[in-house]
């Protein structure tokens, strides 16, 4: 190879050199934001397809009662009145109040539930029992504690109340399944009242005994029976 | 043959979590789990210098089911059960009283208390308890309210005695020293509480007995 032609080869590989360094941080960062689309979870992509379903701008406009935080560390709810597109069908409507329950509030401060939580489903009864099926975000991103769990079965059902009277009392599923606690503290084993008739907190109704009874009125050692119950870990 | 009845002379005292559930975390990394087995064990002092028996459903840093922990309630007669929180949330240096919401009250035929609503019978003596509890805290913790409050708690629903749950704010403080400080303040509070009741509850011998 003459001398001419080594530096063009190498002239040329300069180029290839320079025009790589420059090309290789762009596709870095195509290659990353391609990643970050393939991570995007299936609940946030059941997030999209079940709100695109349940707005509809088409339903009548009318005013919804919300439950949020009335400040950041109090935990009391404060009820606000939002204009929303509702359906009259009790579930579809209890789908559009719940999302936008979960969308929260302009103040971020005052949500009750977990940013990331998902409504999966929602069934209703024949005999006015509500199913709310949440995604597991809804129990692993909340905030731990009796105050904090409450706070966020109380907006949920004091927002189906104030919004869908046939909805008379609620079970939380998470991802399709019965939970023992919400996070650690609060029983989701029951149904809470939702239509309270002016009873403010929710009550939790135990589930139909499957067990044999075990707590003796007199004599019988308390615990007889217990081994009837499946033993779950918190 | 009728029962002998006794008097309220065990405090059982349930630490929430430990083992591999720390319960409520702050950011500066405060366990629930942890400072809830150094409450029990400034409350047990406390209840023992008032002549209290105290059983304690963890010693360490075990992680009992629900139902262990209330099968130990269950089985002591004349017994007080109290389940120790750390909330995430809330003003910080204030303390609640949580007492079970309601449960259908449904003894069989046979007299016997299904498990799955044990707390039903003591649901009074348990809002009693809880509201003289929430009294001395409220004392001691200003902001923190003066009555005690509602709350479907697992740990309380199959406890077959009077129950309640104490949790206090939060594990969200910067420094740790800001809830040992609270500590004393929550065990007086418990120990007095107690004791304040025991004259208000009269039980039959057996275990798990009926109010």
């Amino acid at each position: 190879m003459t001398g001419r032609w080594k530096y063009w080869v190498l002239g040329g590989l300069a180029v290839a050199v320079i025009a790589a360094a420059i090309y290789f941080p762009v596709l870095r960062q195509r290659v990353r934001r391609a990643a970050k689309l393939q991570q995007q979870s299936e609940e946030q992509a059941r997030r999209d397809l079940t709100q695109s379903l349940t707005v509809n701008p088409g339903e009548p406009r009318v005013k919804a009662r919300l439950f949020w935080a009335s400040n950041a560390e109090d935990p009391t709810l404060t009820g606000v009145t939002v204009e929303l597109p509702l359906s009259n069908d009790p579930v579809l409507r209890s789908k559009q109040v719940l999302n936008t329950l979960l969308a929260g509030p302009v103040d971020s401060d005052l949500r009750t539930l977990p940013p990331d939580a998902v409504l999966l489903a929602f069934y209703l009864l024949p005999d006015g029992t509500g199913i709310a099926d949440f995604s597991e975000a809804l129990g692993t991103s909340i905030p731990s504690g009796i105050e904090s769990e409450q706070l966020a079965v109380d907006s949920i059902t004091r927002t189906l109340e104030a919004n869908v009277p046939k909805v008379q009392r609620l079970k939380i599923l998470i991802h399709g399944q019965e939970v023992e606690t919400l996070a650690g503290h609060l029983d989701l084993t029951g149904t809470f009242v939702v239509n309270t008739k002016g009873t403010v907190a929710p009550a939790i109704v135990a589930p139909t005994p499957v067990t044999k009874p075990v707590t003796p009125v007199v004599a019988t050692p308390a615990v007889a029976g217990k081994d009837a119950k499946t033993q779950q870990k918190r | 043959m009728p029962q002998p009845r006794t008097g309220l002379n065990i405090v059982v005292l349930d630490p929430a979590h430990g083992g591999t559930d720390p319960g409520a975390r702050g950011t500066g990394g405060i366990r629930e789990s942890e400072i809830a087995l150094e409450i029990a064990a400034q409350v047990r002092r406390a209840l023992e210098s008032q002549g209290f028996q105290v059983v304690q459903t963890r010693q360490g840093n075990e992680n009992p089911s629900f139902d262990d922990r209330s099968t130990i309630a269950n089985a002591q007669s004349g017994a007080v059960f109290v389940t120790l929180h750390v909330s995430s949330t809330g003003l910080p240096g204030t303390a609640r009283v949580y007492v079970n919401s309601e449960l259908p009250q449904s003894a069989s035929a046979n007299g016997m208390i299904p498990w799955d609503r044990a707390q039903a019978p003591f649901q009074g003596l348990s809002r009693k308890l809880g509201d003289i509890v929430q009294g001395m805290l409220a004392q001691r913790f200003k902001g923190s309210p003066n009555t005690a409050q509602t709350a479907s708690v697992r740990q309380l629903r199959t406890t077959a005695a009077p129950a309640i749950a104490v949790e206090i704010s939060s594990v969200s403080v910067e420094a740790r020293e800001d809830i040992d400080r609270m500590i004393p303040g929550v065990a007086d509070a418990i120990a007095r509480g107690v004791a304040q009741f025991k004259p208000s509850y009269v039980v039959a011998s057996a275990p798990g007995a009926t109010p």
